[in-house]
């Protein structure tokens, strides 16, 4: 017994800065993972053409999403559905509007730069070309190399979807009026929003898919009615179009409120305009009773969800041209 | 000679079947012809005209020093350029572009908020339009992340 107690101290005793220095490389790859993440994010050599970064269309300004009902790819291709925010991307385990078997971020920032359906960044079958740009800067040289010091900087997909992840991971958005009130366990300053916030919590059940804190259940549900459909310009089934089940047709991720107030237009194809006109969309017997009153008060709340600190963080803004190496 | 007819040939690519477009885009078509500048001691030689369009040429991003960071960068693959142009008096402006290049208009080192955005209609050959309130006095037009080595481009006054 003694021995096996001094065998696990000894073991304890050795590994312990092992572990330590584990760690401590960890940290340092990882920073240099999400600096070299946030270059990639801002550059527009990910595009076959060089026309689009993801900042393209994931403007910080507008929490990560875009302005355009759709926005159209590097050749022009229509877009197929309205770009989503990122905060708290890092939280979601289905990410996109409908996708339930994407690994995580490094796979899922693969989609817009080589998918096929719609056409995005268009470099699929190029990767060739993103190792020839990016290996001839000095700078992602480095940067990559300390990024991933086991594969020796290898520039491929496989090390620019892991940077890009680790990137998107740091976009934490947790610092809005609501979450300041709820900090200190105050009422909203308004009364529509506070107002807004009891029907959301209450009666119109908003929090039953659009769930706190993510406010996303980050699961996949039909709320539009049918019929609404024909407003689409290019078909789209939802999560159907992956999983190919005809029950999962027409059926999207709930999209996170936090920071909806800046990132109009709403729904998967963009169609609502307006925060109101994306309540009224919704299929809902609660829907049917909200008031003009009700639904500002709504609105209101959801504008509290608003995080100015997040849209003009530093930190996600687009990098300095001096190489930080 | 040569050029001329590289711009007739331009021209009618551009617009081979004719939309009808409103009047404060009557100019969008005739061309005339105008390299872009590469840097700010070029501009003079790049300098664009109220509603008069033109066909101007691209240069790969790479050779470009720009007036100030565009918003939008292009990759090392893409094309832009930099323009100049002096408005008389304060108003709303739009810049008509026949590619999707990106738009910074810039005064005193910094790019104009644009108020609207628009694409042209079918056939118009019109890829987007920008509308910015602008003061009276010089900016430098700013195109990157171009797709062309060319473009048409056009800036009017609309009030």
């Amino acid at each position: 017994m003694i021995k096996y107690i001094l065998t696990i101290g000894i073991y304890l005793l050795v590994a312990q800065p092992a572990l330590q220095a584990q760690s401590a490389q960890d940290t340092a790859e990882h920073k240099a993972q999400i600096e070299l993440g946030r270059r990639l994010f801002y550059d527009a050599d990910l595009s076959i053409n060089g026309t689009m970064s993801c900042a393209t269309c994931h403007e910080q300004r507008r929490s990560f999403a875009d302005g355009n009902q759709a926005h159209p790819g590097a050749l022009d291709d229509p877009g197929k559905r309205n770009v989503p925010g990122l905060a708290n991307i890092g939280q979601f385990k289905n990410l996109t509007w409908a996708h339930n078997h994407l690994s995580g971020l490094a796979e899922q920032s693969l989609m817009p730069i080589r998918g096929t359906n719609p056409v995005e960044m268009g470099m699929n079958g190029h990767e060739d070309q993103i190792r020839k740009r990016l290996g001839q800067n000095g700078c992602y040289q480095k940067l990559f190399l300390l990024a991933f010091p086991k594969e020796k900087g290898s520039i491929h997909f496989g090390t620019v979807s892991r940077a890009l992840e680790s990137f998107q991971k740091t976009f934490i958005s947790n610092q809005s009026l609501y979450d300041q009130m709820m900090e200190k366990g105050t009422s909203l300053p308004t009364k529509n929003a506070q107002r807004g916030k009891n029907l959301f919590f209450g009666a119109a059940k908003c929090n039953t898919c659009h769930t706190a804190p993510l406010f996303s259940d980050d699961a996949f549900h039909q709320v539009q009615p049918r019929e609404q459909n024909t407003e689409q310009k290019t078909t789209d089934y939802g999560l159907s179009d992956v999983t190919g089940n005809p029950k999962d047709k027409n059926i999207f991720r709930t999209p996170s409120l936090r920071n909806a107030a800046l990132t109009s237009p709403y729904w998967h194809d963009g169609s609502a305009k307006t925060l109101a006109e994306s309540i009224q969309k919704h299929d809902l017997k609660t829907n049917q009773t909200l008031s003009h009153q009700e639904m500002t008060e709504l609105v209101a709340f959801i504008d509290t969800l608003s995080d100015m600190t997040f849209v003009n963080n530093p930190k996600y803004a687009k990098p300095s041209k001096k190489c930080p190496y | 000679m040569k050029n001329g007819l590289l711009i007739l040939l331009l021209a009618t690519t551009l617009f081979a079947k004719e939309a009808v477009l409103p009047s404060e885009l009557s100019a969008w078509k005739a061309l005339s012809y105008m390299g872009s500048a590469k840097n700010p001691q070029e501009l003079p030689n790049a300098t664009l005209t109220l509603n008069t369009a033109s066909l101007v040429g691209l240069v790969p991003t790479p050779k470009i020093q720009y007036v100030a960071r565009p918003t939008n960068e292009g990759g090392t693959v893409s094309y832009g350029g930099l323009f100049q142009i002096t408005l008389k008096e304060k108003g709303l402006y739009r810049v008509v572009l026949a590619n999707a290049s990106w738009i910074d208009l810039i005064k005193d080192g910094k790019p104009a908020p644009s108020v609207a955005h628009a694409q042209g209609s079918e056939n118009s050959g019109i890829r987007k339009m920008v509308d910015y309130n602008l003061d009276e006095g010089t900016y430098t037009l700013q195109l990157s992340a171009g797709a062309d080595t060319k473009s048409a481009l056009l800036v009017t006054k609309l009030k």
